[in-house]
C-alpha cells in the first residue's frame, strides 16, 4: 500500500474544505473593506475594529458572556464530580441514573428547555423567578451532557476503584483519596469538558434570549441586534465571536491530542 | 457500616435538586400544561387539537420535519464521501481536515445566519457576482425562504456528521476490500453490498442526531426570518416570548409533538440499525 492519499479522497476533502471556508472568509474580508458592491472589494480599514473595541456596550456584551459562563461551569463540574463520586464507589446501581439525568438535556436542547423553565419560574414570588438566577439554572443544564461524559470518561481512564483501594490502603480516607488523587489526576478532562461547555455558551443565543434577553444581553444578542442596521460592524463583531469561538476549539483540540500521545507512551 | 454508606447519599444530594429543580420538574410541568387550557382549568386535549387542527401549526410540524430529514441526509450523504476519504487521507491534509471539522462544528447560530447573509443575501457577495457575471441561478437566489433556510442547515450538519462517522471506518476492514476485488466485486459493489451495510448503524445514530439538531435548531432561522416561516422551535418560542398572554398550554402540546418526533425518529433509526446488526450476526 502506498502512503499517500489518494487522488479522489484529496479533491473530496479540498472540496468540503473550500466549502466549509467560504462563508468565514467571506464575511472576515466583508469586515475589512469599507466598499463591497462590486467583484472586488475596495477601500481597506480597520477603522471598524478600532470603534468597535472602544464601544462600551460591545465590551460590556462580552464581559456578560464570560460573567455568566463561570458561575454554571464551576457549579455543575462540582455537582457532577460529587454525584459521580459517590455512585461509582457506594452506589454502582444508581449510576445509571446519574447518566440518564446527564443526558437527556443533549436531546431536548435549548428552545424547549428554556420554555419549560421559563413557564416554570416566571410568576414564581421568590428569588426563583429572576432572569439571572434563570440563565444560570438552564446553562447548568445544558452543559450537563458535556461535563459529564469528559469526568466519567477521565474516571474510567485512571481506573477509579483501583486508585481508591490503593490509597486507602496507604492509610488516606476516601474522600481525601478522591480530592487529592482522583481530582488532580482527572483534571485534564475536567479542563477539557469546562472549555467544551465555554464554547456552549458562549455561542449560545436561544436560551439568553427566552431567558434573559434584556435583562443580559450577551454577545450573541448585540450581534443580533447589530446586523440589523449595520453590516461593517456586525461583521467586525462576528470576526471577534468566531475567533473567540475558533481559539476555544484549538485550545481543546490541542489538549485532547496532547492526551492521546501521552497514553500510547 | 451499612448505614454509615447511607450518609454519603448526601453527596448526590445537590446534583439531584439542580437536575429537578431546572430539568425534571420544568419538563414534567410542560408535559402536564399542554393538557390544560392557557388560562388554567380542567383536563382537556384542546391545545392538541388546536396543534393538529390549525394551519399555522400543522405546517410548523411538516415544515420541521422536512427541512429536518433534507439537511440530515443531505449531511450523511457529504459525510458519507469526506468521512471515507478522511479516513483513506494521510499526513498533513488529514490533519488539516479534521481541524477545520472541528472548528467549523462550533459554527452555528446567529454568526452563521449573518455569514449567509453576506454571502447570499439581497445584497449578499455572491448575490452580486451572479448579477454582475448573469448567473441568474445565484442573482435570483432567495435566502430568506425555505430553501434558504434548508440551505443553511445542511451547512451545519455537514461538519458534525463528517466528525461522527469518520471512527465508523475503523470498522470497514481493507481486507475485506481486497478480498471483494479478489472475487471480481467492483469498488461501487463493495460499498453497496458490504461497506454501506456495515457502517448502517453508524450512519443511523448520526441520522437521528442530524435530525435532531435540525429539528431544534432555533438561533440560525430566528434571525433569517423572524418569525415569517412556521416551524416547531419558533411557534414554541413565540408562545412563551414576545406575546402578552404567555400561552402554556398551547407551547407545550407543540413541545411535546416536538419531543415525540424526536423519539419516534430515534426508534426508527435504532430499529433500522438494529436490522442490519442482525444479518451481520446471522452471516
Amino acid at each position: 500500500m502506498t502512503k499517500k492519499t489518494d487522488k479522489g479522497s484529496t479533491i473530496v476533502i479540498l472540496l468540503i474544505i473550500i466549502y466549509l471556508l467560504i462563508p468565514l472568509v467571506v464575511s472576515i474580508i466583508y469586515s475589512m473593506f469599507s466598499n463591497w458592491t462590486g467583484i472586488v472589494p475596495q477601500g481597506f480599514t480597520l477603522k471598524t475594529y478600532a470603534t468597535l473595541f472602544q464601544d462600551h456596550e460591545f465590551l460590556a456584551s462580552l464581559g456578560r458572556t464570560i460573567l455568566i459562563a463561570i458561575v454554571p461551569i464551576v457549579l455543575t463540574i462540582i455537582l457532577v464530580l460529587l454525584a459521580l463520586f459517590v455512585t461509582v464507589i457506594y452506589f454502582p446501581k444508581l449510576e445509571k441514573y446519574v447518566q440518564i439525568i446527564c443526558m437527556i438535556p443533549y436531546t431536548i436542547q435549548g428552545v424547549i428547555l428554556s420554555v419549560s423553565i421559563l413557564s416554570l419560574y416566571v410568576a414564581n414570588p421568590t428569588f426563583l423567578s429572576n432572569r439571572i438566577i434563570m440563565l444560570i439554572g438552564a446553562y447548568c443544564i445544558i452543559i450537563l451532557p458535556y461535563i459529564y461524559q469528559g469526568i466519567r470518561n477521565g474516571m474510567r481512564a485512571v481506573n477509579m476503584p483501583v486508585l481508591l483501594e490503593a490509597a486507602e490502603m496507604l492509610g488516606a480516607s476516601r474522600i481525601y483519596a478522591f480530592f487529592r488523587v482522583i481530582v488532580p489526576n482527572i483534571l485534564s478532562a475536567i479542563v477539557v469538558s469546562s472549555l467544551l461547555a465555554v464554547g456552549i455558551i458562549f455561542g449560545d443565543y436561544v436560551l439568553v434570549r427566552n431567558l434573559a434577553s434584556s435583562a443580559w444581553p450577551n454577545v450573541q444578542i448585540y450581534l443580533y441586534q447589530a446586523m440589523k442596521s449595520d453590516s461593517m460592524k456586525s461583521s467586525a463583531v462576528f470576526v471577534v465571536i468566531m475567533a473567540v469561538t475558533f481559539l476555544i476549539a484549538a485550545i481543546v483540540l490541542y489538549l485532547q491530542s496532547r492526551e492521546k500521545k501521552g497514553k500510547k507512551h | 457500616m451499612k448505614s454509615k454508606k447511607y450518609i454519603y447519599l448526601i453527596g448526590v444530594l445537590p446534583f439531584l435538586v439542580v437536575a429537578f429543580m431546572y430539568e425534571i420538574i420544568p419538563l414534567i410541568k410542560i408535559v402536564i400544561n399542554s393538557f390544560h387550557p392557557d388560562a388554567g382549568g380542567a383536563f382537556t386535549f384542546e391545545n392538541y387539537e388546536t396543534v393538529f387542527t390549525k394551519l399555522l401549526y400543522q405546517k410548523a410540524i411538516v415544515n420541521s420535519i422536512k427541512i429536518s430529514m433534507i439537511s440530515a441526509i443531505a449531511g450523511i450523504i457529504v459525510a458519507f464521501f469526506g468521512a471515507r476519504a478522511a479516513h483513506q487521507a494521510k499526513g498533513k491534509l488529514h490533519s488539516i481536515f479534521m481541524a477545520i471539522l472541528n472548528m467549523v462544528s462550533n459554527f452555528a447560530g446567529i454568526p452563521l445566519a449573518f455569514a449567509y447573509m453576506i454571502l447570499l443575501g439581497n445584497a449578499g457577495v455572491m448575490t452580486q457576482l451572479g448579477r454582475e457575471l448573469g448567473i441568474q441561478a445565484l442573482a435570483d437566489f432567495n435566502l430568506y425562504s425555505t430553501n434558504g433556510v434548508s440551505l443553511i442547515y445542511v451547512y451545519f450538519q455537514i461538519p458534525l456528521s463528517t466528525l461522527l462517522l469518520i471512527p465508523a471506518f475503523e470498522g470497514v476492514r481493507k481486507e475485506w476490500q481486497e478480498a471483494s476485488t479478489l472475487l471480481g466485486a467492483t469498488k461501487g459493489q463493495f460499498w453497496t453490498r458490504i461497506g454501506i451495510p456495515v457502517l448502517m448503524p453508524s450512519i443511523m445514530g448520526t441520522f437521528s442526531v442530524l435530525f435532531a439538531n435540525a429539528l431544534a435548531a432555533y438561533a440560525t432561522v430566528y434571525a433569517i426570518m423572524m418569525n415569517s416561516i412556521s416551524l416547531l422551535p419558533i411557534q414554541i418560542a413565540g408562545c412563551f416570548v414576545g406575546e402578552v398572554k404567555i400561552r402554556t398550554g398551547l407551547g407545550g402540546a407543540l413541545s411535546v409533538v416536538m419531543m415525540v418526533i424526536m423519539v419516534i425518529m430515534i426508534l426508527i433509526t435504532n430499529a433500522i440499525s438494529r436490522q442490519f446488526q442482525k444479518g451481520g450476526k446471522q452471516s
